[in-house]
């Protein structure tokens, strides 16, 4: 593709994003406030957003509850992945039952079940975000794991027997490219369902705010709660998921 | 541990691998029913109801015709989603395929929008907007389910081998005769992979896409049964979705990809 074709691209790119914003200025116009406010009002209620404290602080609580969440997922999704590795009995129960259970159950069920075992609190949040991921992480570490090398295994076996140096100097590298996978999915799905459990078992959180929000009609800040989510599920991918994604290609290809 | 290994090998050599597999999976469910029985039955039934309960349960959502109303309305939501959003997905990848221009458009604005937009986010918007309704809750499944489809169909398009196409069109110049006849086909591979996941992650987020705006269906039920603390309805409503979706996806996804598969 030629410099100017890529150029026209981006250009026709932005016209339709400025459109967009066009399309919703002038509906906002003929229909009342509370269904579609305008970029505007939305613009400025997303500075004062940023401006206030209290709400910040919720911002940061939901940062909170899906990084632990997505942290405690990682470490027993990994830990049930590898367990048929070594237990060979585990393979049916973890692959063709644990697995689809989980992944079947929906998100909002263990939303509501949580609020019932634990009350409304932060531990009902991170529990049900923790549940949503773990299948994701298996998936992918699983999938890792029957892509590893049987060759690479046997000569490791060759010079040892220990059975974490194996781990950690084979089989771990191995699966870095799943395990960045398991963590890039981990996260969009996070923000996704830490909305849900936050307004239905939080009291903190974006989350809550959408549900003060929604009582309230607010919806310039249930726009804002949404915007800001779209901004940083994005950012993070496009600048922090992809680099590392590109580096880690760029390390496959020259090993 | 080793010696576990040890058991299972040789239990695994003697019989039939297949079989024993699966009667292995059985066993290990049946120790979780049990090991649930035996904690239900220590802790209090509002908190965490046992399985004999839910299964009760369970049998009145299908045989109760208004609760069967419910899974009904749901799972014809359901079906109508996938199918829209997967005719969506199509239309957008071909766009994007098909006039270069948009190429950016539809796969870095459109996709992306829509990839991160959360599925609460939509649920409480479509409620505002078109208040409590069959549509809204269509059209949250469709919002959610059509980023899905065209990652998978955009692929699938990629994919493609241009030197059929190529062929096609030394035969034919009208494009909508070598789209029916060679890029259709050679798409459907991945148009039934695009269904199978807009049909699991639909019943995922059927529940969210009910819980504002309906009136019926299943999550207007599991809604109802956590407000009156009802843990052994919320457990069935859960189970119920689980067995509706095995259901679906072996007698509805499986023969539709066995039929698609090149022969």
């Amino acid at each position: 593709m030629n410099f100017t074709a890529r150029y026209s691209k981006y250009r026709a790119a932005h016209l339709f994003t400025i459109l967009c914003v066009l399309i919703w200025a002038t509906y906002s116009f003929f229909v009342e406030a509370y269904l579609m406010p305008g970029p505007w009002p939305v613009f400025i209620r997303f500075i004062e957003f940023f401006s206030d404290f209290d709400l910040i602080v919720h911002m940061l609580w939901s940062f909170f509850h899906i990084l632990t969440a997505i942290c405690i997922a990682f470490v027993l999704g990994f830990v049930i992945a590898l367990l048929p590795f070594y237990v060979f009995v585990a393979k049916t129960a973890v692959d063709k039952r644990f697995t689809p259970f989980l992944n079947s159950f929906s998100g909002i069920g263990w939303t509501l079940l949580a609020v019932l075992w634990f009350g409304i609190n932060d531990f009902t949040v991170i529990f049900a975000i923790t549940m949503v991921l773990i299948p994701f992480t298996i998936i992918n570490i699983r999938e890792g794991l029957n892509q590893l090398d049987k060759e690479i295994i046997e000569m490791a076996n060759s010079f040892t027997k220990s059975k974490w140096k194996m781990l950690k100097l084979v089989i771990i590298p191995s699966l870095y490219s799943y395990l960045f996978a398991s963590i890039r999915i981990s996260f969009g799905v996070a923000w996704k369902v830490a909305l849900t459990a936050e307004l239905f078992g939080g009291n903190k959180g974006l989350g809550y705010l959408l549900n003060l929000a929604r009582q309230d009609f607010d919806t310039p800040l249930i726009l804002v709660v949404i915007l800001i989510i779209v901004i940083f599920v994005y950012t993070t991918e496009r600048f922090i998921f992809k680099p590392v994604e590109n580096t880690l290609a760029e390390q496959n290809a020259i090993s | 541990m080793l010696l576990v290994n040890k058991i299972y090998s040789y239990l695994r050599f003697k019989s039939h691998n297949a079989i024993f597999d699966n009667l292995f999976g059985w066993i290990i469910v049946f120790a979780a029913v049990l090991g649930w029985w035996a904690i239900s039955n220590s802790i209090s039934e509002l908190v965490m109801p046992g399985p004999l309960a839910v299964g009760k349960m369970l049998i009145d959502l299908f045989s109760d015709p208004i609760f069967l109303d419910d899974i009904l309305i749901s799972t014809i939501r359901v079906i109508f989603s996938v199918v829209i959003s997967v005719i969506i997905g199509m239309l957008l990848a071909l766009i994007s395929k098909g006039f270069p221009i948009t190429e950016i458009i539809v796969q870095e604005r459109i996709k992306p929008f829509l990839n991160s937009f959360p599925s609460v986010g939509w649920a409480i918007l479509a409620v505002i907007w078109f208040g409590s309704s069959s549509f809204s809750v269509m059209f949250v499944q469709i919002a959610i389910l059509v980023p899905f489809c065209l990652v998978n169909l955009s692929e699938g398009l990629k994919d493609l081998d241009e030197e059929i196409i190529e062929m096609g069109r030394s035969f034919s110049r009208k494009k909508i005769k070598i789209f029916f006849k060679i890029t259709l086909p050679l798409l459907l591979p991945h148009v039934i992979a695009a269904v199978r996941i807009a049909y699991g992650v639909c019943w995922k987020i059927a529940l969210v896409s009910e819980l504002f705006g309906a009136e019926s269906g299943i999550g207007v039920i599991m809604l109802r049964a956590q407000t009156t603390a009802n843990a052994t309805m919320v457990f069935a409503s859960c189970f119920a979705i689980v067995i509706i979706f095995m259901l679906g996806e072996k007698f509805i996804i499986n023969p539709l990809a066995r039929l698609a598969e090149p022969k």
